[in-house]
C-alpha cells in the first residue's frame, strides 16, 4: 500500500472542531495486518476520513487480499 | 481434505477417463485429440498426436488397423467414425514434426533380432529412453514383412525414410544371413528381443517357449520376444506387442518390477460415461476415390466425432462451468487451497459460491457431490479460522436478525394455551411476503384452530456458511422453544426449512404446508397461461412436497409449461448454499440461466426463488399469489431489497402480536430516523449491502455525538459508525422531510485508535 491517500475535494470541515482536514498520519489494520498511511485528518480531534473511493477501490481490495491469505 | 479423501474425490470424478477409442487403442494414441484436430483442418497438430504416441508414425498410421473403430460411440449413430482412413489421411498430407527427442544415453545395451513392426517398435521406444540398440535383421534392409507391401499401402522410401530417422537414435542395423538360436545366445546385450513376426530359424523358435502372457519375458532372464502369429490384426497386434515388451525390457534394465503399478491394456474398457440422447445419426462418409479421403471428405468425416465427454453435470451448471474445469480438477483447487502454507488461498471464492444445491450428484453417474465437498472445506476453514470474514457475513447478519427480539416470535394461536401444530413460514417469506404470510397463517387456523406461530430461521445460512458449532448451537437453542410449545408438529412455507429441520431435527415432525394444503379443498382459480414450475433446490429429495404442489396448482386450474429441469433435477435461483452472498455476479448468472429455459411465465413456491428469478426482469410468481389472488402481487413486481425484508419481518411480528392485543415492545432509537432515498442511491445500498437501518444507525449515532464532516461550500454531510465489524459511511443532506442519503459506503479495515 503506498502512503498518501487524498480526496480529490479536501473541503471538509470537521464538526463540532471547526477545523478543515488535512493530511495526517494514520494506523489501519485489519486481521492483524498493520498499515501505515496518510488520510484526511481532522488536525484538532483527529477523526479520519476515509473516503469512498478509497473504501471501495483499494481499501476494499487489500481487504479481500488479506482475508484469502 | 488430506491426500486420501483427494484421491477418494478424484476417484469419482471420470471425466478424465478416456473416451472409448483412446481406451481401444493398444498403442494409447488419443483419437479423440487426433480426430478433433482433422475436423479443425489442423493437420500439423493431428499428425503430433499420432507422433506422441506412434512408434514410426509414417508406417504405423499407414498400416494401422484401428481396433478402435470397434468401440466408437458413433457406431450406432451413423457408423464409426472412420479413425484408420482419416490417419492414412492426416500423414499423407504431412510431413514429419522434426527430430525424435532421446533421453540421455544409458549404459545398458538391447539387442533386438528380427525387424518386423514387433521388433522396429522395441527397438523404437527404448531408444528414445537412452539405450544403445542394435537390430539384426534378414535381407539388404530391415523391414521383415513389410517390404513386401505394395506401394499404395507403404511405399518402400517412406520406410526407408523412418528408419534412417530410427538410426539417429543410435540404432544400429546389422544384417545376418538368419535369425537363428546361435546368434541370439552368443550375443553379449542386457536385454534381447527376438520378434516372431519375422521369419526366426526353427532352432530358435523352439528355443523360446511361451512368454509370460502379461510381461512377454521368456524364462530366461533378460529375454523377451512378441509378434507372435493368430492375433486379430496382424501389423497393430504385433506393435503393440513390441511396445509391451519395450515397457518390460526398461523395468528389467532398471532392475525394476516388471508387474508393480503396470497399466494394463483397456482394450477398449473406460468410466467415461458420454450421453448420446438427442444425437442425430450422420452416416459416414464413403471417399469418392478408393484410395483414401481427400481433404475435404476427410474433414467432414472427422466433424462427425462426438467428443466424447462426461460433463454431465457442468453442461447443467453455471458455477461449475464458470470455473473451466470439471469436479475432479476441481478437487484438486480445493485440496490445494487447503494445503496452501503460505500464500494467497487461490479457491476460497470457488468453494464459498457453490449454491450446495446438489444437481451435479443427481447427474453425475458417479455420485459426485460438489455440495459435500465445498461443505466439507468450508467447515475445514472455519474450524481452522480460515474463513474470510466478509464470505458470509450478510447471510448470518440478516438470519442473526431475524432470529432476534426484533423479528422472532412463537406463540401459540390467540385464544388458545396450546398448539397441536406450529406454522413456520421460515425468515425469506416473512421478509419477502409479510401480507401472504398472515393469510397463510389464518387459513391454517382455519384448518387447525390450535395452531401457533414460529417466526424464526431455521439456521440454514449457519449450516451453508460451514459454521458447524453455530449451527448445532442454534438448532439446540430452537429444540428448547419447540419444547416449551409442547412439542407440536412443524408446518413449514419453506422448502429449505423443512430440508434443515427434516435431516437435523427430524423429530419437529416438520411438514411442508403444501402438503398439508394440497389434502383440502381449494377454490380454482382465474384462468392463466401455463407457468414453467421451478422446484426450490432444497426440494430435490422431497417428492412429497414437490407432488403436493402439483396437486394444489392441479385443483387451482393452473397449466404448467414443461421445464425440463425439474423435480430430482431441478436448479438452484442463486442464492442456496450462500452463493449470492460470496458471488453476487454468478448467482445473477445462475439465475439467468434458469429463466432462460422457458419463455413461460414463472411460478415458484420458495419466496427467495421467486426474488432471486425476479431479480433478472422474468415474470415470476410464487404459489401463494395463486391461492390468495385478492393478496397477489404481479409477477413482474421487483423483488423485495434487503432493507424491506427487515422491516416488512418487524412488521409481520408486530401484526401477529397486534392479534393478541401485544406490542413488540421498545421500539431501536434509530427506527425512526426519516430517510429519503432516490431510487438510484437505493439501487446502490441495495448493491454494497447497507441497510437503510445501518444508515439510520449512522445517523442516529451522529446526532447523539455532533460529530460530522461538513462540505466547505455545499450543504452535504458526511457520518461514520462502526456497528459489529464493519464501519459505515454515510454521505447526506439535511432536509425537512428527513435525510436526503447521497451515497453510502463501508469498510472492514479498523482505524487505530479511530473513534467514530
Amino acid at each position: 500500500m503506498s502512503l498518501v491517500f487524498m480526496p480529490e475535494d479536501m473541503d471538509w470541515v470537521c464538526e463540532p472542531c471547526g477545523e478543515r482536514l488535512t493530511p495526517g498520519k494514520v494506523e489501519l489494520n485489519y486481521l492483524g495486518n498493520v498499515f501505515h498511511v496518510e488520510l484526511p485528518v481532522c488536525p484538532k480531534c483527529g477523526f479520519v476520513y476515509l473516503y469512498e473511493d478509497l473504501a471501495m477501490g483499494r481499501v476494499l481490495e487489500v481487504e479481500q487480499l488479506l482475508e484469502d491469505k | 481434505m488430506d491426500q486420501k479423501e483427494l484421491r477418494e474425490w478424484e476417484a469419482r470424478c471420470i471425466q478424465e477417463e478416456p473416451p472409448a477409442c483412446r481406451a481401444g487403442c493398444p498403442l494409447n494414441v488419443d483419437a479423440r485429440a487426433f480426430v478433433l484436430a482433422m475436423a479443425d483442418n489442423d493437420f500439423d497438430a493431428a499428425r503430433g498426436v499420432l507422433e506422441k504416441s506412434m512408434p514410426l508414425a509414417a508406417v504405423t498410421a499407414r498400416l494401422c488397423e484401428a481396433p478402435c473403430e470397434v468401440f466408437c460411440v458413433r457406431a450406432n449413430l451413423g457408423g464409426a467414425i472412420a479413425v484408420g482412413g482419416l490417419e492414412r489421411l492426416c500423414i499423407r498430407e504431412t510431413r514429419p514434426k522434426g527430430k525424435i527427442l532421446r533421453l540421455p544415453a544409458r549404459p545398458k545395451k538391447v539387442a533386438v533380432f528380427g525387424s518386423g513392426p514387433s521388433s522396429l517398435t522395441v527397438a523404437f521406444d527404448l531408444a528414445k529412453k537412452g539405450y544403445p540398440i542394435s537390430v539384426y535383421h534378414l535381407g539388404v534392409k530391415p523391414g521383415g514383412w513389410l517390404r513386401e507391401l505394395p506401394d499404395s499401402f507403404l511405399p518402400q522410401s517412406i520406410l526407408d525414410e523412418e528408419l534412417e530417422r530410427l538410426g539417429t537414435l543410435h540404432v544400429t542395423f546389422v544384417s545376418v544371413p538368419a535369425l537363428d538360436a546361435t546368434l541370439v545366445q552368443a550375443h553379449e546385450a542386457d536385454a534381447v528381443y527376438v520378434g516372431q513376426d519375422d521369419t526366426l530359424a526353427p532352432d530358435l523358435a523352439a528355443l523360446l517357449g511361451p512368454p509370460d502372457p502379461d510381461t512377454l519375458a521368456l524364462e530366461r532372464s533378460g529375454w523377451f520376444t512378441g509378434g507372435m502369429e493368430g492375433r486379430e490384426h496382424r501389423f497393430i497386434s504385433a506393435v503393440s506387442h513390441g511396445r509391451e515388451a519395450a515397457v518390460s525390457m526398461d523395468r528389467f534394465l532398471q532392475n525394476a518390477s516388471l508387474t508393480s503399478s503396470r497399466v494394463p491394456l483397456r482394450s477398449g474398457r473406460t468410466a467415461l460415461f458420454t450421453r448420446t440422447d438427442g444425437v442425430e445419426p450422420v452416416k459416414r462418409i464413403i471417399p469418392a476415390d478408393p484410395v483414401g479421403y481427400n481433404r475435404e471428405e476427410g474433414r467432414s468425416e472427422a466433424s462427425r466425432c462426438l467428443d466424447c465427454q462426461c460433463l454431465e453435470c457442468v453442461r447443467h451448471c453455471a458455477y461449475l462451468a464458470e470455473h473451466g474445469a470439471y469436479p475432479k480438477s476441481y478437487a484438486r483447487r480445493v485440496f490445494n487451497n487447503s494445503a496452501i502454507v503460505q500464500g494467497i488461498r487461490q479457491a476460497n471464492t470457488f468453494i464459498n459460491s457453490c449454491s450446495l444445491c446438489g444437481q451435479c450428484e443427481v447427474l453425475c453417474p458417479n455420485d459426485f457431490s460438489m455440495a459435500d465437498m465445498c461443505l466439507d472445506a468450508r467447515r475445514e476453514m472455519v474450524s481452522l479460522k480460515r474463513m474470510p470474514p466478509s464470505a458470509h457475513w450478510f447471510a448470518l447478519e440478516e438470519m442473526r436478525s431475524a432470529k432476534d427480539g426484533q423479528a422472532a416470535l412463537i406463540r401459540h394461536a390467540p385464544g388458545t394455551n396450546e398448539s397441536v401444530a406450529l406454522f413456520f413460514p421460515g425468515c425469506q417469506l416473512s421478509g419477502i411476503r409479510p401480507d401472504q404470510t398472515l393469510k397463510l397463517y389464518e387459513r391454517l387456523l382455519e384448518l387447525e384452530p390450535r395452531t401457533g406461530i414460529w417466526l424464526d430461521c431455521c439456521a440454514a445460512p449457519a449450516h451453508w456458511a460451514g459454521r458447524a458449532e453455530e449451527f448445532a448451537g442454534l438448532l439446540a437453542g430452537m429444540e428448547k422453544l419447540w419444547a416449551g410449545m409442547g412439542r407440536p408438529k412443524l408446518v413449514t412455507a419453506c422448502s429449505t426449512c423443512l430440508k434443515v429441520f427434516s435431516e437435523h431435527r427430524p423429530d419437529f415432525g416438520a411438514v411442508s404446508v403444501w402438503t398439508l394444503l394440497a389434502g383440502e379443498a381449494v377454490a380454482p382459480g382465474a384462468a392463466r397461461p401455463a407457468l414453467a414450475l421451478s422446484d426450490p433446490c432444497t426440494s430435490r429429495h422431497d417428492s412429497a412436497t414437490r407432488d403436493a404442489v402439483r396437486c394444489l396448482l392441479d385443483k387451482l386450474g393452473q397449466p404448467l409449461s414443461p421445464l425440463a429441469m425439474s423435480g430430482e433435477l431441478t436448479e438452484c435461483c442463486g442464492f442456496g448454499g450462500l452463493m449470492d452472498n460470496a458471488n453476487p455476479a454468478l448467482a445473477r448468472k445462475v439465475a439467468e440461466a434458469r429463466v432462460a429455459q422457458s419463455d413461460a411465465d414463472f411460478l415458484t413456491y420458495c419466496a427467495m426463488c421467486r426474488d432471486q428469478l425476479a431479480k433478472t426482469g422474468k415474470p415470476v410468481l410464487h404459489i401463494l399469489d395463486l391461492l390468495f389472488p385478492e393478496l397477489a402481487r404481479p409477477a413482474s413486481e421487483p423483488p423485495a431489497g434487503i432493507s424491506l425484508r427487515r422491516v416488512n419481518r418487524r412488521q409481520l411480528k408486530d401484526a401477529v402480536l397486534g392479534r393478541h392485543g401485544l406490542d413488540r415492545g421498545a421500539r431501536q432509537p434509530w427506527e425512526d430516523v426519516r430517510l429519503a432515498i432516490s431510487a438510484p442511491v437505493a439501487a446502490l445500498l441495495e448493491e454494497r449491502r447497507i441497510l437503510e437501518d445501518d444508515v439510520r444507525q449512522v445517523l442516529y449515532a451522529a446526532s447523539r455525538s455532533g460529530r460530522v464532516l461538513r462540505h466547505g461550500t455545499d450543504s452535504r454531510v458526511v457520518a461514520a459508525a462502526r456497528l459489529g465489524e464493519v464501519t459505515f459511511w454515510v454521505e447526506y443532506r439535511e432536509g425537512e422531510g428527513g435525510f436526503e442519503i447521497l451515497k453510502a459506503w463501508s469498510h472492514r479495515m479498523r482505524i487505530s485508535g479511530g473513534d467514530l
